[in-house]
């Protein structure tokens, strides 16, 4: 198969002898059919076994291997490499700290995660609940109301809204795109009661109304799970919430 | 089978890793988007410059009819007309921009009922925009009220 040499830059970053990351150019026979992902592949097998990256499936399911190609975030499995030029530069995710040449800290990220309470909240048992359950013993959901939500639960936590958000450039405390959608995705889910407590976390700060809508979060999410949508549909969800709570006895809730 | 590494299920050491901070790519400004994007930023420059000069014509208003003609006079000088025109295209410009993201932040339901399709939502935001040109145009001109 006629091959392409494309030269591949990568960032280095060694803790325990670079003072700051560099870059490495690496000149790679490139075959048309592949990703991003194969080029970096083929580095680690041929040319230099010392890179470190994270990657898995290959398949754009797993949302391990995104890097910045030629300064936009992307899946690297996903991502053809015929779509650049001969010159390809792949940098760990941007706004992230580096761990080691292109592998980036979640320690922040996942404690973001954490922090909207991602789990089906019930208020408390109740004789009404066990009406609801059907035959199986578990809720019944319909289409319509799986609709709701389904989009917002695609997420693969590949981290590229993080990366693209300009907010989290200056805010790095901002819950951030993915956060919120998977907060915002059990808000809409009709068996959860937990809404009230996590519109009380999306109108702390730095939360939902540090969001200055750049869109970036959609324009670059691979799954096309729209965290940009899931943000500011929360921004009107907790300003209802809080309105309710100053003119509803009880803030409206049963 | 060889041995396996003496370290392989050794406790982590203590401490954190050493981490670089989070670098940005030296192009970051100019990928399309990030253009488009800081543009819509730089536009609130204008909208301070606009809400700047209205002030400034109340007060004319208030110091009498020389100030405020004075004022009215100044507006037909070329530089305010190219403001003007750049507040114009400003105005436009982040209209079509909120237009376009405006549907999807409405949330799937409100209560039982639902918002309408995004595009319809997206069609009738331009016929209320044209709608409300249209009568202060006509209101500005004379022709009602």
């Amino acid at each position: 198969m006629p091959t392409t040499e494309k030269t591949i830059v990568l960032t280095r970053f060694d803790p325990d002898k670079d003072e700051t990351p560099r870059k490495q150019e690496y000149q790679v026979p490139c075959e048309p059919s592949w990703k991003v992902l194969d080029a970096v592949n083929f580095i680690k097998d041929e040319l230099d076994s010392t890179i470190s990256y994270r990657w898995s499936c290959r398949m754009a399911v797993c949302g391990s291997c995104g890097m910045m190609v030629n300064g936009e975030p992307k899946l690297t499995c996903k991502a053809a490499l015929d779509e650049y030029g001969s010159r390809v530069e792949i940098e760990p995710l941007a706004n992230f700290p580096i761990v080691r040449d292109l592998v980036v800290e979640l320690d922040g990220f996942m404690h973001k995660f954490e922090s909207v309470k991602p789990w089906i909240i019930r208020a408390k048992e109740r004789a009404a609940d066990m009406e609801n359950l059907n035959e199986k013993g578990t809720y019944s959901q319909s289409t319509e109301e799986l609709a709701d939500f389904k989009q917002f639960s695609m997420c693969i936590n590949c981290m590229l809204c993080y990366s693209a958000c300009p907010v989290v450039a200056n805010e790095p405390e901002f819950l951030g795109p993915a956060a919120i959608a998977l907060g915002h995705r059990y808000n809409l889910d009709n068996r959860d009661e937990g809404t009230e407590e996590r519109h009380e976390i999306f109108r702390g700060e730095g939360t939902v109304f540090s969001c200055s809508y750049a869109n970036e979060c959609s324009e670059v999410c691979p799954k096309n799970v729209d965290p940009a949508a899931a943000i500011n549909q929360a921004k009107f969800g907790a300003v209802i919430d809080w309105a309710k709570g100053l003119v509803l006895p009880r803030g409206g809730s049963n | 089978m060889g041995a396996a590494h003496p370290e392989a299920m050794a406790p982590p050491k203590p401490g954190r890793t050493r981490t670089a901070p989070p670098q940005m790519p030296s192009t970051w400004w100019s990928a399309p988007r990030i253009r488009t994007y800081l543009l819509f930023d730089a536009t609130g420059f204008i909208y301070f410059l606009v809400g700047f000069h209205a002030i400034h014509m109340i007060r004319a208003l208030g110091e009498g009819p020389e100030a405020w003609q004075a004022v009215m006079s100044s507006l037909s000088h070329p530089l305010y007309i190219l403001f003007h025109v750049v507040a114009l295209a400003s105005v436009i410009f982040v209209a079509v921009r909120f237009f376009r993201l405006f549907p999807k932040a409405q949330p799937p339901s409100i209560g039982p009922a639902k918002p309408p399709p995004g595009n319809v939502i997206h069609a009738m935001l331009y016929v209320v925009w044209i709608g409300i040109t249209l009568v202060m145009s006509l209101a500005l001109s004379g022709v009602i009220f």
